[in-house]
């Protein structure tokens, strides 16, 4: 059983087909591309996995469950990390703080017990702080941990999304466009840590614009071009598809 | 070692040197001054917990001040209640009223959510005002019984100065646990972008309408403290202009921080009071200060956010995601 499928899913703006009949599936331990041309409908796709916009039809399965109609929280603590295109760090928090978030996201947490101290409340804070310290160190922001975030740099920003990504303890971790803004130093050094993390056992969806990173790390690309799944097939035999280089070439040279 | 002096600190100036320099002084008026103070501190500590740790923009607060002090003067006053039992009562009945309001309202984006708090907080003046069988309208509720808590006489002024501070000190630890905890970490990530805060696993809703209860709690108590230290309630007092009043407390203490809204508090009290001569224009000052500090001062003296970076991303907000996505206003 695939830990995610994705099922004839439809999502239309207006007269708009972002997402036009997509289906496939993400096996667990895979890491997987997901790529287009600009407005291709991949971030719409990746909203439609998260919870954040509902499909206009189709579901989403994931680990043989439905969540299609659940609230984005719930999908969060069902396994499913995410990080946003355009950076949404929380900027007037601390590094530590921040990472804190996706911890308590996923332990989940009260306002009684947090009041009263309790036993329970107590050992959970440690469990929290444990699960962010360790999202710190796999991203090397341990250094950065009480700084604020809106001072960190913008290269350091990308991982402080991800590592807060990942004290939520996700199976599925889903970043899209992790590269964009990085120069290629900078994309190399991002393109070695997330064959880490899929070395240590974490399946992941990697939504990118820039063809190079993707087909450089990932062992299955699958191709959007106006809301349709065109491929989906290893990286060399994608570059060598005449539809894929059509799709890129019709619209623009990929960056 | 910071951790250990600050509360000893707070401890010994609200227990030991005020009241002392007080009882010295020997003045009514002082004391009365030392009580309107604390009372506001527990309000701007609570609608710190709302607007400065959430991040949700309230601009109604009073109106659950009232709830409580209405409260407490008709338990006392028809059903003889006493204080020991008026004080949570209020505090209960407002959380009541603070569920009722935040289950609708906490679905709302923000900005229509401070639209929706002051419109419902009219709304409650104007019940107050006109519901006069039960509240006797304009008249206001006289008589209400002096702090007598389980049969302890606290009615002097040096006793319910200790009461007062006690509580008031009570609801700085409540607020502090909740601000500086991660449950706390869970609230300001709310303030800083509550979609976001929601693919991170957290109930957003959820945690607003338990925000919303424990300041509306704690605004209650301090509604009920000044029914019994006043004596006397009138709709007047829980006007639009006390939750600015109560705002511009949190806006120039800065958002986020808990020595913030005590300062805001006590210099938005004994400010205005040492300029008593200015009279029924003390909102224009209060207006006045708080639009100083918005330039002057943009986060206040401690604060984590700048006020008109708050007031600005709740009307991002409002527009963000699309209009195709969902109705213009909810999430
Ligand atoms: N909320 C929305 N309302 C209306 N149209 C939308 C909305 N979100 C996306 N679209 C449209 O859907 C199409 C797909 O957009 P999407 O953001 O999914 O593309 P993308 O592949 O992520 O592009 P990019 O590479 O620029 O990130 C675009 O034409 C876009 O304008
Ligand atoms: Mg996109």
């Amino acid at each position: 059983m695939p830990l995610l499928e994705i099922d004839h899913v439809t999502r239309r703006f207006g007269g708009l087909v972002a997402v036009d009949d997509v289906s496939g599936a993400i096996a667990e331990g895979e890491l997987v591309g997901l790529i287009g041309p600009n407005g291709a409908g991949k971030t719409t796709l990746f909203n439609v996995i998260c919870g954040f916009t509902p499909p206009s039809s189709g579901e989403v399965r994931f680990a043989g469950e439905l969540i299609t109609g659940l609230k984005p929280w719930r999908i969060c603590r069902r396994g499913i990390g995410r990080t946003f295109q355009n950076l949404r760090i929380f900027p007037n928090m601390t590094v530590f703080d921040n990472v804190s978030v996706g911890a308590v996201g996923r332990l989940g947490i009260g306002p009684v017990e947090t009041l009263l101290r309790t036993r329970a409340a107590r050992d959970r804070a440690r469990d929290v702080s444990a699960r962010t310290w360790q999202a710190l160190e796999r991203t090397e922001l341990a250094p950065y941990a009480h700084l604020l975030a809106a001072d960190l740099p913008y290269g350091r920003r990308k991982y402080l999304e991800i590592a807060r990504a990942l004290a939520t303890s996700p199976r599925l971790l889903v970043l899209d466009e992790p590269a964009a803004g990085l120069n290629d130093t900078e994309t190399a050094e991002l393109a070695r840590f997330i064959r880490t993390l899929h070395a240590e056992g974490l399946t992941i969806l990697l939504v990118e614009h820039d063809m190079s990173l993707v087909m450089g790390i990932c062992q299955r690309v699958m191709v959007l071009a106006s809301g349709r799944k065109i491929a989906d097939a290893p990286p060399a035999v994608v570059q060598q598809d005449p539809i894929v280089l059509e799709a890129y070439l019709g619209t623009e040279e990929p960056a | 070692m910071r951790g250990a002096l600050a509360p000893l600190a707070v401890a010994a100036a609200l227990f030991a040197i005020l009241p002392m320099g007080l009882s010295m002084a020997g003045s009514g008026y002082l004391f009365r001054l030392a009580d309107v103070t604390l009372i506001f501190c527990i309000l701007s500590l609570s609608m710190q917990l709302i607007t400065g740790v959430a991040g949700l923009l309230t601009l109604g607060h009073a109106a659950f001040y009232g709830i409580g002090a209405y409260a407490a003067a008709i338990l006392s006053t028809r059903l003889g209640f006493d204080a020991g039992l008026t004080i949570p009562a209020a505090g209960l009945v407002s959380a009541l009223f603070g569920v009722l309001i935040a289950l609708p309202t906490m679905r709302l984006v923000s900005i229509y959510f401070a639209v929706a708090t002051l419109g419902l907080g009219e709304m409650i003046y104007v019940t107050l005002l006109n519901w006069v069988s039960f509240t006797r309208g304009p008249l206001g509720i006289g008589d209400i019984p002096p702090l007598r808590p389980f049969g302890f006489d606290l009615s002097s002024p040096l006793g319910s100065y200790f009461l007062l501070a006690a509580l008031a000190a009570l609801c700085l630890l409540v607020v502090h646990r909740i601000a500086h905890s991660y449950y706390g970490n869970a609230l300001r990530a709310l303030r800083e972008d509550d979609q976001c805060a929601d693919a991170m696993g957290l109930p957003v809703v959820r945690l607003k309408i338990e925000v919303f209860a424990i300041a509306t709690f704690l605004a209650g108590i301090a509604g009920a403290l000044w029914a019994h230290t006043t004596g006397y309630v009138n709709p007047a007092d829980f006007r639009f202009a006390e939750s600015i009043l109560i705002l511009a407390m949190v806006v120039v203490g800065g958002l986020g921080s808990i020595p913030g809204a005590i300062v805001g508090a006590a210099l938005l009290i004994l400010l205005p009071e040492a300029l008593r001569a200015i009279g029924e224009v003390r909102i224009l000052a209060v207006g006045l200060i708080m639009f100083l500090c918005i330039l002057f001062l943009p986060k206040g003296l401690f604060g984590e956010v700048a006020a008109l970076d708050l007031v600005r991303r709740q009307f991002g907000a409002a527009w963000r995601g699309g209009s195709a996505a969902r109705p213009l206003g909810w999430r």
